[in-house]
């Protein structure tokens, strides 16, 4: 491997995958394999994927839960378990050490304190001032640690107008407040016959909540980076709401410049087209052709050189009614279509396009169901998803990390623990308690 | 009172007038952006805004594609440039440089041997054909992390398709869970896939920076687009393998946790309900006034109401108390009984809250060439290294002198050769998206020369 290191005649791709397929992963380091971490968010998926992401990091993280475990193990579709645990939690309970600990108990919190010596990062997702309230926030902890990076997650922040409304934070929550769901949906096409459907629409997955631990990880290494500079933690505020919002375009200078929202266009899309999702025979696909020149082979492609001169540039393209009205006259071509029709049919004329000089490319894609996605061979070779077994819940298969690094790359090392389940092991570890410590503790209800 | 104490600490701690007196955290990392659109630029953005300094490389003229891209081809009035562009080029220089050509080639190593990360968003390979991949920059710079986002990476059975947005979103499943049954998948209507998907290609820059610290070693990192949306669908896999279904559209519900719709109020404002603890619950059933609910057992913990037909009976009744509440009065309940409550946001409604001005979320930046633009400000908030924007979009090449200069060690004269060979470029084509405002008098924000 090393020895091929510098060949360059060895094609990209071979020399690349030699030293980042994740199938060389073992025995190499992990980035972040020094970090102590506690996670106790609570109820929280945004909390347990920020954790989720150091721990695959190599970060040693211990989930804290009350004694009567996180609600978050009760997500889970249709109240579907497996050994116990919600579906949700049990696919970010990776690498992590699950103690219990009761926090409003006078012991639970000196406990707390003695842990929070210890660790390098604190994640939680109460509301705000809650864990200032009990002693256990940040400005008590960071007195005896300086060096406490601590990330405090709430849909509404830990300060502004909104701060103490009191408010669950739901991913559902996150997401209507980020400004992505307004924008997300079919419009409506009748407005004497308005459809069910076309209304503002969530993203399927907890995107609000995603968005917010992928945030919460970022804020985290940022202010690590700047711990190794200065020597000093800092107190993190993320909302998931305000992190899925990053994430909309150009809502605020278009409303800061024409007073108006961009509304909702269904599959369509404001700033391109064509760029869209189209029914096919037998589903749907996508296909582009934004700028003139792509523009101009996806019309030589579906046999319309009338629509390439009815509009010639983006401008006549962007408008809305042109975009349904194109769209209306492009489905016509695909709709007789397989995909994989499709499929051939534009990248053979992508690939005659750049021969002939004339340049130009339509893009292709298909609109898969996660059922196909977790069947189809490309993921599976690239390590995206992994029959993992574990110990306590079996052989299951997960999605690994999007990341592929060559010198430390991201891993599993177990899917997730019951509640408790390394009560011994990590208050021995840490605080020196022995078996008889941990019984006293569970029977004062304190873990 | 306590807990009111510590919001006003942390609106003092965080407050927005004292960011600029508040140093970078990561001031001093050089990062070279080679990117187009937003899923390979919008990387960067996110380390500019604390603190790294960009060098975004760009085809002299024309620059980046997504210099164009602004909703229904509305420009900002005064001409300015495209607004997908103005926002995600924040705190970014801008250099005129043709890659293609051996002297520029030449440029550009001199520019990664200062440099701490390379990000590229091309295709799997280009650059190594072009003789400046990583197998040619890691022996000028050990210590450069080099990231490359696309759609479906470096190797394997996928690595020759092109890739978008909405490609990734519909490759990886997304689209497919999103929307309503029996209707068509959606794509979100934002570029979720590209904003989320740099978002978490710069994690991974910060973890390989971490490392970095100790080891004084760069490193390679391949990210995939598509990837990283399966890998944000939670339950989806391992549900699909336990029962062998697989996941659907299921509208505005969330079928993992109950109650989480979204409803239309007494006075037709779309709100968001939502419970995800037992506790939550009890007091959305307080707010409805059916405390018999929370002891009903079809109801009264989490996993039994999450069983079909016991959300099937709980909906309807949450359906027509929302139908006869208004949104204040829902807002004020929510706020009393804990529960989530919260209508659909539009750009209006976060634009003029100023709880989102408060906490920066809507930034007003009063830029040299642009005037003052208001764009989504910073996501997370830290109290000793906040975020920033300085300046955002530029025209194409603007600071090619001063970063040349300064980052690759060329004088004056020697990139005034290059830019008349047309190696390098600081001028613009005149064109929308391209061009400066009228209003700007073309020497405001320019450093040097």
């Amino acid at each position: 491997m090393i020895e091929k290191k510098m060949d360059n005649t060895v094609p990209w791709d071979e020399w690349i995958r030699a030293l980042d397929d994740p199938k060389y992963t073992p025995g190499k380091p992990e980035a972040l394999s020094d970090l102590w971490v506690i996670d106790v968010s609570y109820a929280n998926m945004a909390g347990a994927y920020a954790s989720s992401i150091l721990s695959e990091f190599g970060a040693n993280v211990i989930k804290i839960e009350p004694p009567t475990g996180d609600p978050a193990r009760t997500f889970t579709p249709f109240g579907i378990t497996h050994k116990g645990e919600g579906l949700g939690y049990l696919n970010e309970g990776r690498n992590k050490y699950h103690i219990t600990l009761n926090l409003n108990t006078k012991e639970g919190k000196e406990i707390f304190k003695k842990l929070a010596k210890k660790v390098d990062v604190i994640i939680e997702s109460f509301k705000p001032g809650v864990m200032d309230e009990l002693g256990i926030g940040y400005r008590q902890l960071s007195v005896e640690n300086p060096r406490l990076v601590y990330c405090a997650i709430y849909t509404y922040g830990q300060y502004g107008p909104r701060a103490l409304c009191n408010k669950a934070d739901v991913d559902i929550i996150n997401q209507v407040m980020s400004g992505v769901t307004y924008v997300t949906g079919e419009y409506v096409k009748d407005p004497n016959n308005p459809k069910e459907s076309e209304v503002p629409t969530k993203e399927g997955n907890w995107m609000g909540w995603y968005a917010g631990g992928a945030w919460a990880a970022f804020a985290i290494l940022t202010a690590l980076i700047w711990r190794d500079k200065s020597g000093e933690g800092q107190f993190i505020d993320v909302s998931p709401a305000e992190a899925l919002g990053r994430c909309i375009n150009y809502a605020l200078t278009n409303y800061q410049f024409y007073e108006d929202n961009v509304e909702r266009v269904g599959n369509l899309d404001a700033g391109v087209f064509c760029y869209t999702y189209f029914r096919c025979k037998d589903g749907y696909c996508f296909l582009s052709g934004f700028a003139d020149p792509n523009w101009s082979l996806l019309c030589e492609i579906i046999e319309r050189p009338d629509l390439r001169d009815k509009y010639p540039t983006v401008f006549e393209r962007l408008n809305f009614e042109n975009q349904k009205a194109a769209y209306k006259e492009i489905e016509k071509w695909t709709i007789d279509k397989t995909y994989n029709e499709i499929f051939e049919i534009v990248m053979e004329a992508n690939r005659k396009a750049k021969e002939s000089g004339k340049g130009g490319v339509v893009v292709p894609g298909k609109v898969v169901s996660p059922q196909e996605v977790m069947h189809t061979e490309n993921w599976w070779i690239r390590g995206t998803f992994v029959k993992f077994e574990d110990p306590i819940y079996g052989e299951l298969i997960i999605a690994n990390q999007p990341w592929k690094m060559t010198k430390t790359p991201p891993r599993v090392k177990w899917l997730c623990r019951p509640v408790g389940r390394d009560n011994m092991y990590i208050y021995q570890k840490l605080l020196g308690f022995g078996a008889e410590d941990i019984k006293n503790l569970k029977e004062k209800g304190v873990i | 009172m306590g807990r009111e104490d510590f919001v006003k600490w942390a609106e003092k701690e965080f407050d927005i007038k004292k960011v600029f007196e508040k140093p970078e955290a990561l001031e001093g990392i050089v990062v070279i952006e080679f990117c187009t659109l937003i899923l390979g630029p919008a990387t960067p953005s996110y380390l500019s805004e604390f603190g790294a300094t960009i060098i975004k490389l760009e085809l002299p003229g024309m620059g980046d594609t997504m210099r164009s891209l602004t909703p229904w081809g509305r420009f900002p009035p005064d001409g300015a440039h495209a607004m997908g562009y103005l926002k995600e080029s924040r705190n970014k220089y801008s250099v005129g440089i043709d890659l293609h050509h051996p002297e520029a080639k030449e440029v550009f190593k001199r520019l990664i041997k200062r440099a701490d990360v390379f990000i590229e968003n091309l295709r799997a390979g280009t650059l190594d054909r072009w003789g400046i991949g990583y197998r040619d920059l890691v022996e000028i710079n050990p210590r450069l992390i080099y990231i490359a986002n696309n759609g479906f990476g470096q190797w394997g059975p996928y690595v020759e398709r092109p890739s978008y947005d909405a490609i990734a979103q519909s490759e990886s499943g997304i689209a497919w869970i999103t929307g309503f049954p029996n209707e068509l998948p959606l794509k979100a209507g934002i570029w979720l896939a590209d904003y989320y998907g740099a978002l978490v290609s710069a994690v991974a820059v910060l973890a390989a920076l971490y490392w970095r610290n100790r080891t004084g070693e760069g490193q390679y990192i391949e990210f995939s687009q598509a990837e990283n949306m399966i890998r944000a669908l939670d339950w989806t896999w391992i549900y699909q393998c336990l029962t062998g279904k697989g996941r659907e559209r299921y509208g505005n519900r969330d079928v993992a946790i109950c109650p989480s719709d979204v409803f239309v109020s007494k006075d037709k404002e779309y709100v968001a309900i939502g419970c995800a603890t037992d506790e939550e619950f009890k007091g959305l059933c307080k707010a409805m006034g059916r405390t018999d609910l929370a002891e009903d057992p079809r109801f009264s913990t989490h996993l039994e109401r999450l069983k079909p037909e016991n959300q099937e009976a709980l909906y309807p009744i949450i359906k027509e108390w929302v139908a006869n509440t208004s949104w204040p009065e829902i807002d004020k309940l929510a706020s009393q009984y804990g529960f989530g409550a919260e209508k659909v946001h539009c750009a209006k409604d976060m634009y003029t809250d100023p709880h989102f001005e408060v906490r920066g979320f809507k930034w007003t930046v009063d830029d040299p060439v642009s005037g003052k633009v208001v764009v989504e400000g910073i996501a997370p908030k830290l109290n000793k290294t906040p975020g920033r924007i300085k300046w955002i979009g530029r025209p194409v090449g603007v600071d090619t002198y001063y970063v040349l200069t300064k980052y690759a060690d060329l004088t004056w004269k020697e990139i005034r050769e290059l830019e008349e060979k047309g190696v390098i470029g600081s001028k613009w084509k005149d064109m929308p998206g391209r061009r400066p405002p009228k209003t700007w008098d073309g020497q405001s924000g320019i450093v040097y020369p």
